[in-house]
Formats: structure tokens, sequence, C-alpha cells
């Protein structure tokens, strides 16, 4: 027990908690205008976040990637049960409702995703066809379903387990070209018949947001505008007018690092990013094998890493809006609870690491 | 199939370990320079687009100052009214936007457009009034609805409102809006679209005066444009109060007697040359010009052959008929031409340059001197006085006495009116003068053509004995208990000599009290002294003529200019009824009216 706690990594972990502790703080302020008590939502969510991190911890890894395959299945009956009941009982999810607890099930499905695709890492150095598709076939399942719940956000950010494998691995050329078309063909295809106008508003208002001033590209404008007004200290706290009169849009959730960048400026915002590249410098300066349970810290990190920036980038106008939460620190139950679940388990996999 | 764990490489995967590491620093840096350049390089761009935000420079209208009479009784001030603005910035959809507009106004889409379109060198996010006066319903509809029409607001401006309606309409004038060539031109540069101007009477003589100053506010507002607090104001300062001259009660009680019937009429307080009352008919209610006016009503009323719009008083033209034989009384005894012992023989008609002119009475008035001539309005004395006077004698006597030229009252607009001459002839015609037209100029024809207000200044000065009174509507102006202008009466002396008004006073006392033709004016122990005045029916080329109905078209105009008491005179009037017919049974009754009512309210009477 005291291996335990003198390998466990103390300092990752009081910066995921510092991370947790800065958002609630962040959404308090983005409720602050209109009285919303989703800080305290938030702060019950990292209690029993908490709970399940350690919950987790204390499960052996094998009964973990054992399971996976089981729960990916689960998620994903769950997530195609919520499409075809959701239909029937006009649009409403309240089926998945305990209370004003709501859950998302699709933010949990990365889990188990990065399992199965970190046991399969472990079969080849070099993606043929067949494992190619093996990945496509693990990735597009929950996609195509999130796609249809409909969250393009969360379905976003797990296709960049694609390209988080492709870059630790050799690919085939010719994979990788048909790879490449078969995304601008699905890209085209998902174009014109899966997004809804407004998806595509978006990413059209991301390429001449100046056009879209007073409608669509208006997001990007006003967060850049609190961003760039935060200077290098900020207008402290609960004293930015972007956030406090509303200009700054879904403020509590994808726009959080426009919230920080207003109130405390450029120095503590910096200080926000210099924890990530901390916890992410500290999750990959990891002596690699070929093993599952590397390869899984290594794409669960990656998707952190990914999400992060894609949200960061957005909220820069360097990205189109597509609903992409910042981990730990935006507004969202599950969201907080699947990144703690999957930071669990590499705690888990660390600590045996030293142990053995 | 799969090579064993052991086999991949795990070289491989440690590089590209490594590799992951050098693009987290990478990209870790590269997010630090974009912030660095969006919050420190473009920090006060963003700041200032943030202030923006939240910001907007709000106009106050400054209320218009009072328009009040002699005693205070307010005849013009500023009320609340709701004005509807469109905020451009704020439209999502200009098509909804249009349809709400109109709902909101009941104007049409197009007349909002071309709002507008009058707008268009402003920025985007200034206020458009599209409709004031909005009613409370829509008002209460708007507001409680905010979140859902962010392009509009409504504001809370004063208006211009005229309490007692069409009362005194011609002296007070009108305010409206500033159209956009005015406000390129020099002296209305200080005036935003949107600001109201004073058109006519008081309103636009003392415009400077009443108009005050505008103030601002910057306002904090939400991205809903709900207004969260006032950051700074400067408060519009309130217009000054323009006190009249004007007797209220006289003025509408003046009002009262015309019932059907058009005209001016004219009092004159002689101790100070102010204007105790000063009426025109038909009138207007000037409140419509500062709401909005639609077309089809300014049509209405600016087409009306009856003038509405114009202030009779000023700028209605009229042969002046027998009043002038003042004139020709006053240049044949101060030409000397006459004498009080001077005697005609009226036989009803007598020639002259070979044609017959007659005198009103065809049977004769018989033996005339200049005191029965005035009594009786006789004709055939003041052709023979025409005939031995030069026609630019008479004119230089008409002129003295004011005619021909503006009479100088604090108001725009006015008409100055003919006084033939050779010289104005040659101008005019490009003809000689005939000796025929001083017989018709004698007895107040031919074409002569007076203003009410002319006709006021000359019995005023009469009543003075040659002292010619400014005529003037301001009393003073005041602001915060403070005068800022007042006016101090002024007279100036006329060249004809005293003891000459005297017996053409004595001329038109008799005219009044001793069976003349203002006997109707008659009242018991007031000397009032008068002239009447039935002059030649209406032209048939004057527009006029096809609105009349057949008998009132060759009606004659009826003048009645009169003051009283003869000593120490205190008050002098004009009274004009249009195609009012026979002036001793028209007019006359009228002024004694006039003056029952105000030595009433004087306890003099």
């Amino acid at each position: 027990m005291k291996d335990y706690f003198k390998y466990f990594d103390k300092l990752t972990f009081v910066l995921l908690l510092m991370l947790s502790l800065i958002g609630i703080f962040l959404i308090y302020s983005a409720g602050f205008p209109l009285k919303e008590s989703n800080y305290l939502k938030q702060a019950a969510w990292l209690l029993f976040s908490l709970l399940m991190f350690f919950m987790i911890f204390s499960l052996k890894i094998d009964f973990i990637f054992r399971n996976a395959f089981i729960v990916y299945l689960a998620l994903l009956s769950i997530l195609a049960l919520q499409i075809f009941v959701g239909r029937t009982i006009a649009g409403t999810r309240s089926w998945f409702r305990l209370g004003s607890v709501g859950l998302q099930f699709s933010e949990f499905v990365k889990i188990p995703l990065a399992i199965l695709l970190a046991k399969a890492m472990t079969r080849f150095d070099l993606i043929g066809w067949k494992h190619f598709f093996k990945l496509i076939l693990l990735i597009f399942a929950p996609v195509c379903l999130i796609v249809l719940q409909p969250d393009l956000g969360v379905s976003f950010i797990l296709c960049i387990f694609l390209p988080v494998v492709v870059l630790l691995k050799k690919i085939k050329p010719a994979v990788l070209i048909i790879f490449l078309l078969l995304t601008l063909l699905g890209g085209l295809l998902g174009w014109n018949s899966v997004l809804k106008p407004y998806q595509k508003n978006r990413i059209v208002s991301f390429l001449n947001p100046m056009k879209y001033k007073s409608s669509i590209g208006y997001h990007v404008i006003q967060s850049k505008i609190a961003i760039g007004s935060g200077g290098l200290a900020g207008k402290g706290y609960l004293k930015g007018s972007q956030s406090q009169y509303q200009f700054l849009p879904a403020r509590h959730n994808d726009f959080i690092v426009s919230v920080i960048g207003e109130e405390f400026g450029f120095i503590n915002t910096a200080i926000l990013f210099f924890i990530f590249f901390v916890i992410f410098y500290r999750q990959f300066k990891f002596n690699f094998q070929n093993d599952e349970e590397f390869y899984f810290i290594y794409l669960f990190n990656g998707l952190i890493f990914f999400q992060f920036l894609i949200n960061v980038a957005m909220a820069i106008g360097f990205f189109p809006v597509l609903g992409v939460s910042l981990p730990f620190v935006s507004y969202g139950g599950s969201s907080l609870l699947s990144f703690f679940i999957g930071e669990a388990i590499i705690f888990r996999i660390k600590i045996n690491n030293y142990l053995t | 199939m799969y090579p064993s764990k052991k086999k991949l490489s795990g070289e491989y995967v440690k590089k590209s370990a490594t590799v992951a590491i050098v693009i987290l620093i990478a990209v870790f840096l590269a997010i630090f320079a974009a912030f660095w350049n969006i919050q420190i390089v473009n920090n006060e761009h963003f700041q200032r687009l943030a202030i923006q935000n939240i910001t907007r420079s709000i106009d106050l209208t400054a209320p218009r100052g009072l328009i009040v009479d002699r005693s205070g009784a307010v005849l013009a001030e500023s009320k609340i009214n709701f004005t509807l603005y469109l905020v451009r910035e704020n439209v999502a959809d200009m098509e909804k936007t249009m349809r709400m507009a109109s709902f909101f106004t009941a104007k049409k889409a197009d007349v909002i457009r071309s709002i507008m379109a009058r707008y268009k060198k402003y920025p985007q996010f200034y206020r458009i009034p599209i409709k004031n006066n909005l009613a409370r319903g829509t008002v209460i509809f708007i507001e409680s609805r905010q979140e859902e029409f962010p392009e509009f607001e409504i504001g809370i401006e004063p208006t211009r409102t005229y309490p007692l309606e069409n009362c005194a309409a011609n002296v007070l004038g009108y305010i409206s809006e500033i159209t956009e060539t005015e406000m390129n031109s020099k002296e209305l540069q200080h005036y935003g679209l949107g600001d109201f101007v004073g058109r006519s009477g008081i309103e636009k003589q003392y415009e400077s005066y009443l108009r005050g100053v505008k103030g601002s506010q910057i306002v904090i507002k939400d991205n809903l444009e709900k207004i969260q607090r006032i950051q700074s104001e400067i408060k519009p300062v309130v217009g000054a109060t323009v006190v009249l001259t004007l007797d209220l009660e006289l003025q509408k009680f003046i009002e009262g007697m015309f019932v059907d019937q058009n005209g001016a009429v004219g009092v004159v307080d002689l101790r100070t040359g102010g204007i105790l009352a000063m009426v025109s008919k038909p009138d207007f209610n000037p409140e419509i010009f500062s709401q909005e006016m639609e077309k089809e009503q300014w049509l209405a009323l600016s087409n009306d052959p009856q003038k509405p719009l114009q202030n009779k008083f000023l700028q209605g033209i009229y042969s002046p008929g027998s009043v002038f034989k003042i004139i020709m009384a006053l240049a044949g005894l101060q030409e000397k031409i006459i004498s009080p012992a001077s005697r005609v023989n009226c036989s009803g008609s007598q020639n002259f340059y070979g044609r017959d002119f007659h005198c009103w009475n065809l049977n004769g008035h018989g033996s005339m001197n200049i005191f029965s001539a005035l009594q009786n309005s006789c004709n055939i004395f003041f052709y023979n006085l025409g005939r031995r006077l030069d026609i630019d004698t008479i004119a230089g006597y008409a002129q003295t006495m004011g005619f021909g030229n503006e009479s100088g009252i604090d108001m725009a607009n006015e008409n100055k009116g003919t006084v033939p001459s050779r010289a104005w002839k040659m101008n005019a015609f490009r003809q000689q003068w005939f000796p025929g037209e001083t017989i018709s100029v004698a007895i107040g024809g031919g074409s002569l053509n007076v203003t009410p207000v002319q006709m006021l200044k000359m019995i005023a000065t009469v009543a003075l004995r040659g002292r010619m009174p400014r005529l003037h509507l301001l009393q003073r102006i005041e602001k915060s208990g403070q005068t800022l202008r007042e006016f101090t009466p002024e007279f100036s002396r006329v060249p004809i000599a005293e003891q000459n008004f005297e017996l053409v006073i004595e001329g038109l006392f008799k005219v009044v009290n001793e069976e003349g033709t203002g006997r109707a004016a008659k009242i018991a122990g007031l000397a009032i002294c008068g002239k009447t005045g039935t002059s030649q029916i209406i032209a048939k080329e004057n527009p006029k003529y096809k609105t009349l109905t057949k008998e009132k078209r060759f009606m004659p105009n009826s003048w009645f200019v009169s003051f009283a008491p003869r000593e120490n005179p205190r008050l002098a009037m004009v009274v004009l009824v249009e195609n009012g017919g026979d002036a001793g049974l028209i007019a006359a009754p009228l002024a004694a009216q006039i003056y029952k009512k105000f030595f009433a309210n004087e306890r003099l009477f």
C-alpha cells in the first residue's frame, strides 16, 4: 500500500484536479449573468468522478482489458437504442435521465474503443488492408451511431483515433491513398446528406467569419474579442464584459477558454495551457514498448491532446466550431467522468509498471 | 499469421514517442504564440471591439421650450412619447424585420425601407426612428419580447404637443422633421436626422431658443441589446420658455366668433405694440406635424384652397377698400389740398376723365366735408381728393403708414402687398400710369393690396396720432428663472402732423358713434373710432373663385379697423371677414364684441 502511494503519479493527479477546479471556477463565472448553478452540478460530478477514479484504479488491468469488448458492445447497443427510442418518443431522451442528472453515453465510448484499438495495435507494425478495415470498423461503428444522435463534436473526436494510430504505425501507401479518397468521399457525402444546415454553417462561417458577422460567424468573432480584450492580466473575475454581458456563446463548455482568456488574461491562460502541457509531457515521456497497455496510454492521451488542441484552436478561429469541449475544464459531467475513468486506467498501468 | 509481440520493434515505437514529444512542444509553442498575438499584440484592437460591443451612444432629444401667453397659460409644450427605433446591426433576417416593422408601425414595408434608405450613411448601430407616438400596447408587446426583436428598440422621447389644438395655430406655427438636404445646409448643420425644426410662426422665429441642447448617453448593453446600466450621461438642456404678448382668453374668444367664416383678426395693445390676439381662419392642428403625417394628410392641408397653413394675418393680401380713405384723408390734409372747411357735393356719381365713377350710395350723400365723408364713406369726396393728389404722393403716404412693406412683426414670411405708383406700374407692366387709375386707388381699389397686419399697424399709428408702434408677439424669453431677452416697446414718429390725425380721428369717431357706416360697433361708454371697408369681389382668375358658392363668390371682403378709447387709446384692431359682405353689418359687430370682452376683463367697462 505504501508503494502504491509512492509510485502513484501524484503530480499528474494534482494537475488533473487543478484543471477540474479551474473548470468549476470558470463555469461559475460563465453562469453568473444568468445565475446558473452549473458549477454546483460540475462539483458534484467531480466528486463522483474522483470516487469512480479510485474504484477503477483498484480494478485489475487484465479484468478491464478483458471486458472492454463487452462494454464497447453494450455502449453501442445503448446508443442504437437511444436513436430508436428517441425517435419514437418525439426526440426526447428522458429515458436515460435520472432526475436532473443526464448521462451522455457517447462520451464513454472512447475508453473501451481505446482499449480495443490498443489491443489491435499490438498485432501490426504496418497497417495493411485487413488491419485497416478492422480499425475502421471499430471506430466508425460508434461514430455513425453518435452522428445520428446527433453529436457532431464527440463523433468527430472519436475519428481522431485513426490519425493517432497512423502516426505511430507505418501504413501501406495504397491504403493511405484509398483512405484519403474515402475521407474525401465521406466528407462530400456527409456534407450533402448528414450535416444539418446549422452544422454546415459553422464550417462555412469558419472559412469567412466576417461575412457571417451577425449570424453564424458571431461565435468565433465574439470569442476572439473576449480573448483578445483580456490582454496580459485579464479584466478580473466576473468582470469580463464579453462573458458577463453574454456576447460569448456556449461559454460554460465549448468556449470556456475564452472566459479565462478574457477575465484572467494571457498569463493565466498560459498557466492553464502549461498544466496541460505538463500532463501530456509526463504521459508521453514513457518508455514505450509494443504493449497494449502502453498503446492505450498513447491513444487516450492522444485523444485528450487533440481535443484540447481543437478546442483551443476553435476559440481563436483556427478551427471550425464543432462543439468540442475542453477536457477536464468544460462543463459536462459525462465528459469529466469519462476522462477520469480513462486516467484511472492509465494511473493503474503506470503503477503496475513501477511495481513489477 | 500475426508476428508475435516480441518480434515487433519496440525501437520504432520509442522513436515515435520522441517525435510525439517534439510535436507536443511545437504545438504548445504555437498555441502560446497564437494567444500572445491575440491577447498582447492585438489587445488594443480587441479591447476596442469589446467596448463597441457593450456600449452605445444614444442621443437624448432636448425637450422643446414652452410657448406661453402673457399670463403663463401653456400654448405649446413637450410630452413623453414612445419612439420605435430600428438598429440595422441587430437584424438577422431583413424580411422578417420588415414584416414586424410594418406590423408594429402600421406602415407599408416600402415606407419603412425609404426611411431606412435615408440613413444609409449612418453606422449600422445607429438607431433609426421609424415611428413615434407608438401605441402603448405595441410598446408593451415589444418590451416584453425584447429577446425576439433585438433589432427594435423603444426610446422615450419628448414630442411637441399643443394642448389647445388649433388655438393660435398660425401664431405658434409648427415643427417637423428635418430633411437630409436641409441638414447639409449651413444654417441647419448642427441638426441630425430625426431632429425637428420650427417651420413657421413662433416655432420658427424663436427656434434657436426653443430647441434646447441635445444630450447624450453612453449605455452598457448586453448581447440582446438590453440596457444594463448607464455609464455616463450628458443631460439634454430644455429649451427656453417663450412668453408671448398674446392674451389667450381673448384669442380663444375671437377664434370662437368664426364659425364657418374665414378671415383674420389682430388686436394690439397700444401701450406696447404687443399683439394680444392674432387669428387666422381656417386653421389647423400643429400637432399633426410633430407626429408623422400621412402623405394624404399633408396634401389635403397644403392643397386646401382656403389655405389653413397660411397665416392670413401676415400673408393674406386683400384690397383695402374704403379703409384706404384714412390714408387719403391724411394725405389730403397734410398736403393742404383739403381743410376741415373743404366741401364736395355728392350726387351719387361723377365723371372723371370721360368715365362715370359711382358712390356706393347711388342717391348721393349731398354736401360732404372730411368728417362726414369718412363717416359715410363717401366715394365722391375721395374721388375728388384723389384727382387733386398725384398717385406717387398717395403711394408715399401709404408707404409712410406702413403699406407696401413688411410690418416688421417678429414673424417670418410676411407679404409686402402692393402700393401702386408710376414706377411700380412701369416696372410691373411696362406701362404709363393713367390718371383714371388714381381715382380707383383713392377709394382703396385698383392694384392696392394690403395684409391685415399692415392695416393693424396703420390704425394703431392713427390711434397714437402718428407714433408708429413696432408690432410684436414676443414679450420675453426665460430660462430657469432668468430673462434671456425682453421686448422693449419701440415707437417711431410718422412725418404727418398730429392735428391732422386729430381731424381724421374725429371722422373715425363719427363712423361708429354718429350713425356712420360702423355704427354696429358702437358700445355705450366706450369711445370707439373705426373705419369700415367693403372691398371688391374676388377676380375670376383667383384660384379660390371655383371653391366658393355662387352667392359667396360675389360677396365682398369685410374690413373693420378701429381703436378705443378715443383719448389715451388702449386697443387697436383689425377684423377681416373673407366674403363677409357689408362690412358695417359683418365686421363692425365682431369688433364690438371683442371690445366688450376685453374691457369687461379690464374692468373699465
